[in-house]
């Protein structure tokens, strides 16, 4: 994927009323990725998608598109598309008239259309269910009229907020398929927004977390779930453990921190300074279990009681109470899952897995 | 098997009895009696039971009917046409405002419909009558010398009259109606690139069907039978249908008056007919 920038967020703020929806947010969108933006309810995700798409207006910031500033234009005049929360089906109109609708509003020949429908409809494969009308499609047949209707239009950028919120995992899982595939075929720039972090990390090329308004952390799905720079997004991405000790020693990138009375290694490229707090996040896939104790260089090794285990299928998390009292996650995956609540147990993790958060 | 099926449909036919008969004695018994009636010779105080279609002859050749049946139409027409266009903005602006604040201002648009039909009739002869405050003004603006009677008993009297009389049961369809389009709707037609108008014309017009055709139903066709409006303010040129009726049957003039009962009510029904071949009956219950 060339690193050639397709849209601008500029420190955009929304204010409405007395709400403060987005404080300062700027994003760069690169050309024909799939960006998943990602965070709670009302942390602003619709509301800069709308700023987008147009149908809003920043109080301050600015919008580009192929470096040209849209942050005036009407909807109309962006090549954006939208596709809606409750997708928003025309609900007396037919498969057909739905995902023509862009294109007659336009004035183009009718033949021209059949066409393009043809081909849209192809792409999302319900090109049998044309002549039906839309209310009578399943939840995941809908969804895929939403998306021809948007696409048929050719949007350089297709905005999608929480589209899958309504249906039931099993679907929601298929269409994360289906929308890879579209998405490849396609070829365009894609922002995903939703608030269902395993959704972001099976659908996303590149994360952006928001959080109260502002955007905390963009980057590679995979720096955003390993790297997590707030505590905020470590806990809203995956599960974690979060330690909060206080810096006792440091030898330039090595860090020994105190924790409930046991001593921690951390290796951290931050400067920090003995007698700082600090949070650390470890994830629980990251610790290792072992009936003796383990003698390795580098590794972060403690002694505790298993008290609890939760069978997850492929894996299973245990719950271990540390000698300082502390409880502690740790997944092991279940074919390894030898343990037993009430065993005494070491758990270990390497210096460089812990992540040093900055709160 | 079978008989059990059988069993529970009679259990069913007979726990559903007493509505029909409700039905049958309230709604269809009084039809009938009226419509043998409208078979009996002309007479006044009296039926005399012999068959003959005379009242029908008459009704379909005497020009004066077919005169006071157009005026009829073409009052409650423009009359509906007026409602649904003042009617429908302030649904609009309802519906799209702050959902509390639209209920509430709902409300006391409806209040009015509360007191008694009659008065409000008076209260427009109020303002309309040769005295009345219109006129008044007029005079005291030196745009007139003498009252003006035209305000009242005509026409244009009764469409003000049923305009008033029936907004609230045309706002209220509309509103329901248009709260239940979401935003994301109009949102989703902006961006596919509709303009204002383009979405007033391919989605919020289609889309409140249903509230035109039980406008139809609720306004339009009651109206047709009105005979108090037009005899309080219609005066000659504002004559109705309903007026005529109501003066047989008041004056004991049973038969003609059944005949031009029925005639009425075969009119509306061809027009219910249309309307439901126009619209679907789905339009009533599906949006
Ligand atoms: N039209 C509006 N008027 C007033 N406040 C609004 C409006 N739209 C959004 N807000 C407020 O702005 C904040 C952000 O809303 P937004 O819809 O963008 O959140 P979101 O991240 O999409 O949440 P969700 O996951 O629930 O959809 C919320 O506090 C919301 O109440
Ligand atoms: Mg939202």
């Amino acid at each position: 994927m060339s690193k050639d920038i397709v849209l601008r967020v500029v420190d955009i703020w929304k204010r409405f009323g007395q709400v403060e929806a987005l404080k300062g947010v700027s994003l760069d969108v690169y050309r024909g990725e799939l960006l998943v933006l990602l965070g709670p309810s009302g942390s602003g995700k619709s509301t800069l998608l709308r700023i987008i798409a147009g149908l809003e207006y920043p109080t301050s910031g600015k919008i580009y598109i192929d470096g040209e500033d849209i942050t005036d234009l009407p909807p109309y005049k962006r090549d954006t598309s939208m596709i809606f929360q409750h997708l928003a089906l025309f609900p007396h109109m037919t498969v057909y008239d739905n995902v023509a609708y862009g294109l007659k509003i336009r004035g183009i020949p009718k033949d021209e259309i059949d066409r393009r429908v043809d081909e849209v409809l192809e792409l999302v494969r319900i090109r049998h269910l044309k002549d039906r009308k839309v209310t009578q499609l399943s939840g995941g047949q809908q969804q895929r009229v939403a998306i021809a209707r948007s696409l048929i239009l050719h949007p350089k950028i297709l905005l999608l907020d929480e589209p899958l919120g309504a249906l039931d995992l099993k679907l929601r899982k298929e269409l994360h398929i289906e929308l890879r595939r579209i998405h490849q075929e396609v070829g365009n720039t894609w922002i995903f927004v939703t608030h269902d972090q395993e959704e972001a990390l099976t659908l996303a090329d590149r994360i952006g977390v928001m959080n109260d308004g502002k955007l905390i952390q963009i980057g590679d799905k995979w720096d955003v779930y390993e790297q997590p720079k707030t505590r905020f997004v470590a806990e809203f991405i995956g599960e974690t453990n979060i330690f909060e000790c206080r810096v006792v020693e440091v030898y330039g990138d090595r860090v020994y921190a105190e924790w409930r009375g046991l001593k921690l290694g951390v290796k951290t490229d931050r400067e920090v300074k003995p007698g700082e707090s600090m949070y650390l996040s470890v994830r629980p896939e990251y610790i290792g279990l072992s009936k003796d104790k383990p003698s390795n260089e580098g590794y972060n090794i403690f002694h505790g009681m298993i008290t609890d285990e939760v069978f997850r299928g492929s894996y299973v998390m245990y719950s271990i109470k540390l000698d300082n009292g502390e409880m502690v996650k740790v997944t092991v995956l279940s074919k390894d899952a030898e343990y037993d609540p009430g065993d005494e147990i070491y758990l270990y993790w390497r210096v460089d897995k812990g992540v040093p958060l900055k709160e | 098997m079978k008989t059990e099926v059988d069993v529970k449909r009679i259990r069913m036919f007979i726990s559903n009895i007493p509505s029909i008969l409700y039905i049958l004695i309230l709604f269809y018994i009084p039809i009938v009696i009226l419509l043998a009636i409208s078979f009996t010779p002309p007479r006044k105080f009296i039926v005399e039971w012999v068959f003959t279609l005379e009242n029908y002859v008459n009704v379909f050749t005497n020009p004066n009917y077919y005169r006071i049946l157009l005026n009829t139409f073409w009052i409650v027409i423009v009359a509906t046409i007026m409602l649904i266009i003042i009617g429908f903005p302030i649904a609009y602006y309802l519906a799209r405002m702050n959902r509390r604040l639209g209920a509430k201002i709902l409300y006391f648009l409806i209040i009015p419909v509360e007191i008694n039909y009659l008065i409000r009739v008076y209260a427009w002869k109020v303002i309309l009558g040769e005295n009345g405050f219109l006129n008044l003004l007029l005079i005291s603006l030196g745009i007139i010398e003498k009252p003006l009677t035209i305000f009242f008993y005509s026409w244009v009297a009764v469409v003000i009259v049923l305009i008033h009389e029936w907004l609230p049961y045309v706002i209220v369809p509309f509103y329901v109606n248009l709260v239940g389009i979401s935003d994301e709707i109009y949102d989703a037609a902006m961006d596919l690139g509709a303009t204002r108008l383009q979405i007033f014309r391919t989605i919020t017009l289609p889309l409140v069907k249903p509230a035109i055709l039980t406008i139809v139903f609720l306004v339009t066709i009651p109206s047709l039978g009105e005979f108090a409006i037009p005899y309080l303010v219609g005066g000659q040129s504002g004559i109705m249908l309903g007026v005529l009726i109501d003066r047989y049957l008041s004056g004991f003039q049973l038969a003609i008056g059944a005949a031009l009962s029925f005639f009425l009510l075969v009119i509306t029904l061809i027009l219910s007919m249309i309307m439901i071949k126009i619209f679907g009956y789905e339009a009533l219950y599906t949006r």
